[in-house]
């Protein structure tokens, strides 16, 4: 099944992968909210629904809303089909193929060529272009794009990404919570029956876990794009289209205004500067990569 | 205590069933649907035609031949309702299109020409979206066929009056040549 280049290997495999790192996510939080338990004792066992109630409220909020939340934080604006045809016929074009309901389109006023997904689900979904993008790309290049963003909707990544954040953002607020105590000498439960050892491990775990948390959070996150690159390919069933697409945007040396890490996940090639953030914690796989990807699709054909 | 075991195993039972049989009702329902879309997007093909003649004749009169295959793959491709006679009349029009725009190639003012330039695009969109909808309905009647051919589903078949569908194959040689992911 899985045989390297074919798309419907490609798409099983980085759900598998996705699976298994929100089971990673999952082991993380138990493991730092038994360190807590370890170090603290249980007197600060209520901080951890605290911590993941914080986080589920305010992540929950941004995605259920995630379409209009965006609309507002890129300074896109939606448009409709007198104004763009051409757009709107490539993404029916993409529609048809894909199945999907016909998502929200809307433009952002920026030179640097990019694009972004978003919405709760396929119903609600919303994509979005920059001006750039849509001046120095030709239709097959485009419609390889869109196919991309739209294989954001039908894998239902912004569930993901909620899903990924929210954990990241309680393990995140769950540390400072246990570092503050630790820092204005609150004192651990006089149950000095404890084994120094554990305690140290815990401390540990607690001062490494939001580092972990965030790596994580990127692995998903390159992950779902990979996946969303062969979806694409489901889609077209044209890896060319998408390739020199992407060819395109590695040429390209601007970067979205904006540069907002909030949303950076969201874009189909990352705006922030590669150099300034290490791969491990990148939001994108590298480019040449999803490239050369793409490329072994080609030769299979 | 038993009474409850024995209920409970017959309710999971039954949401068994129903779960096998609405999946193969909903697999076939995919297929109509898809294919039906195939005919919408067709219609829209059929409909650009009329208007592409004439633009095309006003700078190319003496192609005659060209002219007349097209309308007549036309009028085939409106009349056809079965799926065979729709992929039959379909790769015909497909063809007959080509012709057509390999004449135009041959005229520089028609392919300067606005009216051209807005169906150019017209015609690129629609063939795309013809093509779509045709592997759409396919990727369906996959399924549905996997569906109908594999265990536990097979056996609801029968039932659910599910039988396999044929897939939408246009006779067009030119089409294998074209670079595509193929299984």
């Amino acid at each position: 099944m899985a045989e390297v280049g074919n798309f419907r290997g490609l798409q099983a495999a980085n759900k598998r992968k996705t699976f298994a790192l929100l089971i990673l996510f999952g082991l993380l939080m138990w493991f730092v909210a038994y360190a807590a338990l370890t170090y603290f004792g249980g007197s600060t066992a209520y901080l951890v629904p605290f911590a993941v109630a914080i986080s589920l409220i305010s992540v929950w909020g941004s995605y259920y809303g995630s379409d209009r939340l965006v609309l507002t934080m890129t300074g896109a604006k939606l448009i409709t089909e007198n104004d763009n045809p051409k757009l709107f016929n490539l993404v029916h074009e993409v529609v048809i193929a894909s199945g999907l309901p016909m998502p929200k389109v809307a433009i952002v006023v920026d030179p640097a060529p990019n694009a972004f997904a978003t919405g709760r689900n396929p119903e609600h979904a919303l994509i979005a272009f920059t001006t750039g993008i849509l001046d120095v790309m030709d239709r097959d290049q485009l419609q390889g794009v869109i196919a991309h963003e739209m294989s954001h909707v039908a894998n239902r990544d912004t569930l993901v990404s909620a899903v990924a954040a929210s954990t990241a953002g309680a393990i995140a607020i769950l540390s400072d919570f246990l570092m503050r105590i630790m820092f204005f000498g609150g004192r651990r439960d006089s149950n000095n029956n404890s084994n120094p050892i554990a305690l140290v491990v815990s401390l540990i775990v607690l001062i490494m876990a939001p580092l972990a948390a965030m790596l994580l959070k990127s692995a998903i996150s390159r992950k779902r794009e990979s996946l969303a690159d062969a979806t694409a390919v489901s889609f077209t069933r044209n890896p060319a289209g998408l390739r020199s697409a992407l060819e395109v945007l590695a040429r390209d040396s601007t970067v979205v205004q904006q540069r907002s890490t909030a949303v950076a996940h969201i874009w189909i090639e990352s705006p922030l500067d590669a150099k300034a953030v290490s791969r491990l914690f990148a939001s994108h796989p590298p480019i040449e990569e999803r490239i050369a990807t793409l490329r072994a699709m080609e030769s299979l054909s | 205590m038993e009474i409850i075991i024995a209920l409970g195993v017959i309710a999971l039972i039954a949401i068994f069933l129903v779960v096998q049989y609405n999946r193969l009702i909903r697999l076939n329902v995919a297929v109509d649907e898809s294919f039906a879309q195939i005919e919408v997007q067709l219609k829209r093909r059929a409909d650009l035609i009329p208007n592409l003649v004439e633009t095309v004749k006003g700078y190319a009169e003496h192609e005659k031949s060209t002219f007349d295959a097209v309308v007549a793959a036309r009028a085939k491709a409106t009349s056809a309702t079965s799926l065979t006679d729709v992929a039959a009349a379909d790769g015909m029009l497909t063809q007959a299109l080509r012709g057509l725009l390999a004449v135009a190639e041959a005229y520089p003012d028609l392919k300067a020409s606005s009216n051209f330039l807005s169906l150019q695009e017209e015609l690129a969109t629609t063939e795309n979206k013809v093509s779509f909808a045709r592997q759409f309905y396919n990727d369906n009647v996959r399924s549905l066929n996997t569906a109908v051919k594999t265990m536990p589903t097979n056996f609801f078949a029968g039932l659910a009056k599910v039988s396999e569908r044929e897939f939408y194959e246009v006779e067009d040689p030119q089409s294998r040549q074209v670079p595509n992911v193929k299984f």
